[in-house]
């Protein structure tokens, strides 16, 4: 239970003058529920797209199984303006992966604010997550010399919508579905890349308390079912202390306190960040 | 090697006054509505048939106030009927409306020309000739840039120092934000065109004075050539499209005094290339402050 | 798009096969000459540079502007490669009878206009793909001027003759298919459709669609996009190529002049008024914007008198007045165009089936 999946080093983001995040250090084991959690505007989804390869980070190193993916300091004008830690720290490294090569890599993810296909079925947004592990090209591709891998991937996209309760669904235009739909669409869209770590941002945005019970029960079972580890960004407290292994909080980009849900719910500073205020 | 030089460099900085005129009309729509106005090219060309036949029957003294009067009332229209219903729409289908606008007036030029390429009148006083060291050459190339720098700056005055130069910077920065605080953004597009599409026709008077015969599709290389020098001097920046122009203008007659006249467009695209590679914001395109 | 039945297939496949035949009647009984022989030549031509185009503007949404250039390559690989040796005097007079003393076979020639076109967009690619949108567009379009004045050069005048003609190539009459000469530019447009139309069906052409409508969550699901465009771009303009190619055989003669940006304009506003991202849709907007264009729309160019009053406004020229206009109130009211994103063989069933010259 100890091999840890992910690791993030002291990683700083910096855009301009703002420090959306500072310094903040993580792990994730393998087959842990790991919540990121914090008040609005705190760097929860800088933190994950510095993971995915959205954003490259301005300071710090990002390992996945032990293998850096990301790895930045602060270069030009940024070295002046950079108000971080450890600018030093990380002077021989430099890594870039486009969000693509990370996905590959094993790492998937959905979006806060739903980002389907929106000209494509329910079916299709998931078919097209199977393009990744494809063996075929675009020769082999386009006069069918593929459909064996075509017929597989149809069977595996169809059976992730019944896994998340859409097959009835999936020939509708994903953008027509309601919300709750879309984000398991979303889910079982990630699910198609076969990743080994599954980032949910936010998936109970918008969603009634039964509902949302229900996802925490699809959340570790889908966690069972595929082998995965889980790093979940959510404002639900329910959920996250119904299935969160250990827990990060950050304010203001930095990391305020670490533990199990226990821990969390009786730490001075999570409460104080909490109810101190802070808009939540 | 200067006396050989010479010409080309007047020509050059000429030309390059020329097209700074047109350029300011497309970074200033490029800068509020995102938009390049392919149309532009057109409007100008439009200018320079307005004058052949208002001279035809009337005295120089009506016609260009009057040319630079109906150009502007051309492109006030052609945003009302081509962009404005287009608003909320994807920026593709705006582009393209704007290409079927161009040629729309491409078509409509040739209808009513006959597809005849017609003699440019000879303005009094800009068309004589002038001596340079050891240049001869018409006044306009001298007048140009001149007249160019002096509406410049009156825009950039313009800008900085008026209420709808005001409201045209806030828009050009952040168009839902500028409406939401009250700003009647469909006047402050309809003054850009209005200023874009004047500068053009004193663009257009300049410039045909030069080449004298005016086609219907004469402008859509010059119009290239100014988008691509608004680029160059920073989208948005009317400092950076006259520099940008200058620097085109000048180079262009450069290579031709090199013997590569074939070539002279070519560059432009090839500068323009370089320039969206290594530098996509161009020369001044950080400085938001200049944007408008 | 949902995979189509077989019989849907079969149904369309004979449609087509009913059409061709059709056009082969029309020019045995019309002659060669005839305006509806020219039109479907030309519109077949055109049918297959803007599916080619919208490959790129309407399944990848990458707004390339950049078509002219790569059809001017095409046209000039042909052309420069298929001239009989025994006319190279005469054709390269200025050039000591030019460069290149062999000649290809046709297919060959027209298969190397294509790939000349996409290795030349292979290159282009790798800088100007990584820009967005209007920049794209900009940047593609100087591409194409700069190809134009290139192949215009003096220096490269034994290969592409310079500014002059190139001609006395084989054309669409040295192509008979069973004594008619429609038949060879609808079967090479055809298949070279079919062949984008299976790309487009394959998991590649999702791949494309999905950058078309989120490059960020495209990105996020492993799509490598500087990949994938590169591939829509290469794949588009070996077609364009082929396309140019075809064009220069219903030409006769071919000069890179004519290959200016409206050509591209052209071509955009016909895959517009089909419909972006539709096929079929293309395909029949080229025949009607061709149709409308060089042959329906003639009589408005013609002064005409009903007795003894002339009907106003037609002359020379208002022609193209008129059809302006019909394109604007297209893209201002009907932004869809004629298909949207949808296939003739897709809608569904109490419409009529396939009825247009759909999927040559």
């Amino acid at each position: 239970m100890s091999d840890n999946v992910l690791r993030l080093e002291n990683i700083t983001m910096q855009f301009g003058g703002v420090v959306a995040i500072n310094n903040l250090s993580m792990r994730i084991d393998q087959g842990e529920i790991v919540a990121l959690i914090g008040p609005n505007g705190a760097g929860k989804t800088t933190a994950f797209n510095c993971i995915t390869g959205v954003y490259e980070p301005t300071n710090g190193a990002v390992y996945f199984h032990d293998k850096v993916i990301a790895a930045a300091h602060p270069t030009g004008k940024m070295v002046r303006m950079y108000a971080g830690s450890d600018p030093e720290k990380f002077k021989d490294m430099h890594v870039v992966m486009t969000p693509d090569r990370i996905t590959e890599m094993g790492i998937a993810r959905t979006f806060q604010n739903i980002r389907l296909f929106k000209s494509q079925t329910a079916f299709e947004n998931v078919l097209i997550a199977t393009h990744l592990r494809r063996t075929s090209n675009v020769f082999t591709a386009a006069f069918g010399l593929n459909y064996k891998e075509e017929k597989h991937n149809r069977e595996k996209a169809m059976e992730l919508l019944r896994i998340v309760g859409l097959d009835d669904v999936a020939g509708e235009k994903a953008t027509s579905l309601p919300y709750g739909k879309q984000r398991r669409l979303e889910i079982a869209r990630a699910l198609a890349t076969d990743p080994t770590l599954l980032l949910l941002d936010e998936p109970a945005a918008g969603m009634n308390p039964q509902e949302t019970l229900e996802l925490g029960e699809f959340i570790k079972q889908i966690k069972n079912d595929f082998n995965l580890t889980v790093f979940v960004i959510e404002h639900h407290m329910d959920l996250v202390m119904g299935i969160s292994d250990r827990i990060y909080v950050i304010e203001f980009g930095k990391q305020i306190a670490e533990g199990t849900p226990e821990e969390i719910q009786n730490n001075q500073a999570v409460i104080d960040a909490y109810l101190g205020g802070n808009d939540e | 090697m200067f006396d050989r030089i010479l010409p080309y460099l007047l020509a050059g900085i000429s030309v390059g006054g020329q097209y700074a005129l047109i350029s300011v009309g497309y970074t200033m729509v490029y800068g509020i509505l995102r938009l390049i106005n392919f149309a532009h090219g057109d409007i100008f060309t439009a200018a320079g048939f307005f004058m052949v036949y208002l001279t035809a029957s009337l005295p120089m003294t009506v016609s260009i106030p009057l040319v630079i009067v109906m150009t502007v009332a051309l492109g006030f229209t052609l945003e009302r009927v081509a962009y404005k219903p287009l608003r909320t729409a994807p920026r593709m289908s705006v582009m393209i409306s704007a290409i079927g606008a161009s040629y729309l007036l491409q078509n409509l030029m040739w209808y009513v020309t006959g597809g005849l390429a017609k003699q440019y009148p000879v303005l009094p006083w800009l068309s004589d000739n002038v001596q340079i060291f050891s240049a001869s050459t018409k006044i306009v190339t001298i007048v140009t840039p001149i007249l160019t720098i002096a509406l410049v700056v009156a825009l950039v005055a313009l800008i900085r120092y008026t209420k709808i130069g005001m409201a045209m910077r806030a828009v050009s920065h952040d168009f839902e934000i500028s409406q939401l605080m009250g700003i009647r953004i469909n006047s402050v597009i309809s003054m850009t065109f209005v200023i874009g599409s004047g500068l053009a026709a004193v663009g257009s008077m300049l410039y045909f004075t030069n080449y004298s015969t005016v086609t219907p599709t004469v402008g859509a290389m010059p119009g290239l050539k100014a988008f691509v020098a608004a680029v160059f001097g920073g989208i948005g920046s009317i400092p950076g499209a006259v520099i940008g122009a200058a620097v085109i203008g000048i180079c262009e007659n450069l290579i031709k005094a090199a013997g590569y006249t074939a070539f002279s467009d070519a560059f432009t695209f090839a500068l323009l290339i370089v320039v969206l590679l290594f530098k996509p914001t161009g020369l001044f395109g950080e400085k938001t402050a200049e944007k408008v | 798009m949902k995979k189509m039945s077989k019989t849907r297939l079969a149904v369309s496949l004979a449609v087509v096969a009913l059409l061709y035949l059709g056009a082969w009647w029309a020019e045995a009984t019309l002659g060669t000459n005839s305006m509806l022989i020219t039109v479907i030549k030309k519109g077949a031509v055109y049918a297959l540079i803007a599916v080619s185009m919208n490959l790129l503007n309407g399944f990848t949404g990458l707004f390339s502007l950049g078509q002219a250039g790569f059809m001017l390559v095409g046209a000039y690989v042909y052309a420069v490669f298929t001239i009989p040796l025994k006319r190279h005097a005469a054709v390269y007079q200025y050039y000591n009878g030019g460069l290149i003393q062999f000649e290809l076979p046709l297919i060959v020639a027209l298969i190397l206009a294509g790939v000349v076109a996409a290795i030349l967009a292979a290159l282009v690619g790798l800088p100007v793909l990584r820009l967005k949108s209007d920049y794209l567009a900009i940047a593609t379009l100087g591409f194409a001027e700069i190809i134009r004045a290139v192949v215009q050069w003096d220096s490269l005048g034994p290969i592409t003759n310079g500014s002059n003609l190139l001609k006395t190539y084989p054309t669409f009459s040295s192509t008979k298919i069973f004594g008619t000469t429609v038949l060879f530019p609808l079967i090479v447009s055809g298949i070279c459709i079919g062949l984008i139309l299976l790309i487009i069906n394959s998991t590649y052409g999702r791949a494309f669609k999905a950058i078309r409508d989120d490059e960020v969550a495209a990105e996020a699901m492993g799509i490598n996009l500087f990949h994938h465009k590169e591939l829509a771009f290469v794949i588009s303009c070996f077609f364009a190529g082929i396309g140019g190619a075809l064009l220069a055989m219903f030409q006769g003669t071919v000069q890179a002049n004519s290959f200016k940006s409206a050509m591209t304009y052209d071509i955009l506003l016909m895959v517009v008024i089909g419909g972006m991202g539709s096929v079929s849709g293309s395909v029949i907007a080229s025949f009607l914007y061709i149709a409308c264009s060089e042959w329906w729309l003639r009589f408005l160019d013609n002064e005409m008198f009903i007795g003894s009053f002339q009907v106003p406004f037609l002359r020379s020229g208002f022609r193209m007045v008129v059809f302006s206009i019909v394109i604007m109130v297209m893209v201002l009211f009907f932004r869809k165009g004629i298909m949207g994103d949808r296939e003739l063989w897709n809608l569904r069933l109490p419409r009529k089936k396939a009825k247009g010259r759909d999927k040559q």
